[in-house]
């Protein structure tokens, strides 16, 4: 399901600076804006939404919903952030973008939450990622996140780093040559 | 055959001598024949100095410059690299004159994607800075679209066209920079921004110009954002100096910080309040190993445990503290960086920064042998010094090779 957002990006891009009178397609606004958030650009996003002309923001309220939830991204509202995911219905193509920008903000959140705390009440957690509270115990237990005895809380356990890449030590090799013969030089 | 072209350079020498502009307009408005004789690949620089004439002498006249915007777009994209290289000057004015327009009918987005392809044609390679850079910084700022000039801004500048060196103005140098560190500020991006603003207030200059008075404003501004102080000035800043002595820092913040001063600064002030927050918490954990939240709260001058949490939780979301938040307890421990410096990534790093440094170092040496062998300078070292500068340039050199 997941589709390449950068390339499709770059092209959304394009489409609006090549736009013949400076204003592309509402649709092309939607989705571009939309990215943005996927890719937690929202410096760009806002600077989008602030360049939209306002006869286009106004007749289309999917744009005005999908910025609704990139203020709430800025003001790291997460609670306020699945309000406004939920409370709009998206179409496509938009809604395969925020589909995927929700389950984005979720994981980025439970990682977070296992970097930052070593113990956390569970309503937290749920208004942290808003779901429900069975779900958000069976993702606990995914993780490995252990139930203290009390059974409110949560001891979140640090997300495992991906598996380092490992360079050929043939590559080294040359770049530690190189390195040497400008020493010398 | 008398050709168009030929009947207009007459018409244009005629007219200019006796002074009748207002003729000379509607000849020009009516240029275009001569312009449908030339083609824009073979004959580039007589178009472009056809096209520069005709757009810069509409100003006075009427003529509607509708066409304008296309027949700059059409040049730019099909002229002949190489021979508008030999006259930067006219190319870039046709640029400012185009930019000029497109602020005009406030329609900057436009003209982005334009002067991308106009820079990319007429740099020798990338990293050369030339005027139409602060152009297209302009159009991104104003169109508040500041991708596109983000990989303009990414390369650093190893050379200057020659339309922008030398003697001529600086305006689009200091420009470029200013735009420049704007955009990287709203992109929060400070590191380089106050590196962008650092250059325009460190420009040689006899006396100080309007932009590097804005811009040591912003550096102010920047640098208590990214640092929480004001970094000290390098010792080659000519001018700050002299800005300081009007505008002492403190004075500035509290002119600055008044909400009806005219300023557009307002935004930038409220950042550095929050950053402010921010910097006390990284001092806490410089002292502390643990910290009850709200004894953060109290320290900082926070509303409650609540806020104190949450400013944490941005905290290490950024990566600027590493602390653990016991919720049960209402506790957070600081913690050291957990950077061992000992995996692939800072390997990675490492070999980067000596890339780095190793064309750096390429740059200079290339540098350094220009100098050598231009003739002024070894003029110059001769005349005053007789046997002594050979020598030590001698010695230099053989210190390079070793």
């Amino acid at each position: 399901m997941i589709t390449n957002f950068d390339k499709l990006c770059g092209d959304l891009e394009k489409q609006e600076l090549e736009a013949p009178t400076g204003i592309a397609s509402p649709s092309t606004y939607a989705q571009l804006l939309a990215i943005y958030l996927y890719q937690n650009d929202l410096c760009n996003a806002k600077f989008l939404w602030k360049r939209i002309p306002q006869n286009i923001t106004s007749s289309n309220p999917e744009i005005s919903a999908i910025w609704a939830v990139g203020q709430k991204l800025w003001k790291k509202d997460l609670p306020g952030t699945y309000q406004a995911l939920a409370a709009f219905t998206w179409t496509e193509p938009v809604a395969n973008i925020i589909r995927a920008l929700e389950d984005n903000i979720r994981e980025r959140t439970f990682n977070l939450i296992g970097r930052s705390y070593s113990s956390i009440s569970i309503d937290t957690v749920v208004s942290m990622t808003g779901l429900s509270k069975d779900a958000v115990l069976h993702i606990c237990r995914d993780r490995k996140w252990m139930l203290n005895e009390d059974g409110v809380t949560v001891s979140p356990t640090p997300p495992t780093q991906p598996a380092p890449l490992h360079t050929s030590s043939e590559d080294q090799l040359f770049k530690l040559t190189e390195f040497v013969s400008f020493l010398e030089n | 055959m008398a050709s168009p072209l030929e009947q207009f350079v007459d018409n244009v020498r005629t007219m200019s001598a006796s002074g009748s502009f207002r003729e000379l307009c509607e000849v020009i408005g009516k240029s275009d024949e001569s312009l449908e004789t030339l083609d824009i690949q073979q004959h580039s620089l007589g178009v472009l100095a056809v096209l520069v004439a005709k757009f810069s002498l509409q100003q006075g006249g009427d003529v509607d410059k509708s066409t304008m915007f296309k027949q700059i777009h059409d040049f730019i994209t099909n002229c002949n690299g190489e021979q508008v290289r030999f006259s930067p000057e006219l190319y870039a004015e046709l640029c400012h004159l185009l930019t000029n327009y497109l602020v005009e009918i406030k329609q900057p987005i436009r003209g982005i994607e334009i002067l991308k392809k106009a820079i990319r044609k007429i740099q020798l390679f990338d990293s050369q800075l030339t005027s139409i850079h602060a152009d297209l910084c302009q159009l991104c700022l104003l169109s508040k679209c500041m991708k596109p000039a983000l990989e303009f801004l990414d390369t650093d500048v190893t050379g200057i066209g020659s339309e922008l060196g030398g003697n001529n103005d600086s305006k689009h140098f200091l420009l470029y920079y200013y735009y420049g560190g704007m955009i990287y500020t709203a992109m929060k991006n400070y590191d380089r921004a106050l590196y962008f603003f650092e250059v325009v207030v460190t420009v040689p200059a006899m006396v100080v110009s309007h932009i590097m008075l804005e811009a040591y404003k912003k550096y102010i501004l920047v640098s208590f954002i990214l640092h929480g102080k004001i970094l000290p000035m390098p010792k080659y800043a000519s001018q700050v100096r002299l800005i300081m002595s009007w505008l002492p820092p403190n004075m500035l913040l509290s002119n600055i910080a008044i909400p009806s001063s005219e300023d557009k600064n307002m935004g930038l002030v409220n950042q550095v309040l929050s950053s402010m927050y921010k910097k006390n918490i990284q001092r806490l954990t410089k002292t502390f190993l643990t910290l009850s939240l709200s004894d953060v709260a109290a320290r900082v001058q926070l509303t409650g445990p609540s806020q104190a949490e949450s400013y944490i939780l941005n905290m290490i979301e950024e990566g600027e503290i590493y602390a653990m938040i016991n919720q049960k307890d209402g506790m957070v421990v600081f913690l050291d960086s957990p950077e061992k410096y000992a995996s692939p990534e800072t390997l990675c790093v490492l070999e980067q920064q000596m890339a780095a440094c190793t064309k750096l170092h390429q740059y200079i040496q290339e540098m350094d042998e220009q100098i050598q062998v231009n003739p002024q300078y070894i003029k110059k070292s001769v005349g005053s010094h007789d046997e002594d500068i050979p020598a030590t340039s001698q010695n230099s050199k053989t210190t390079y090779s070793m």
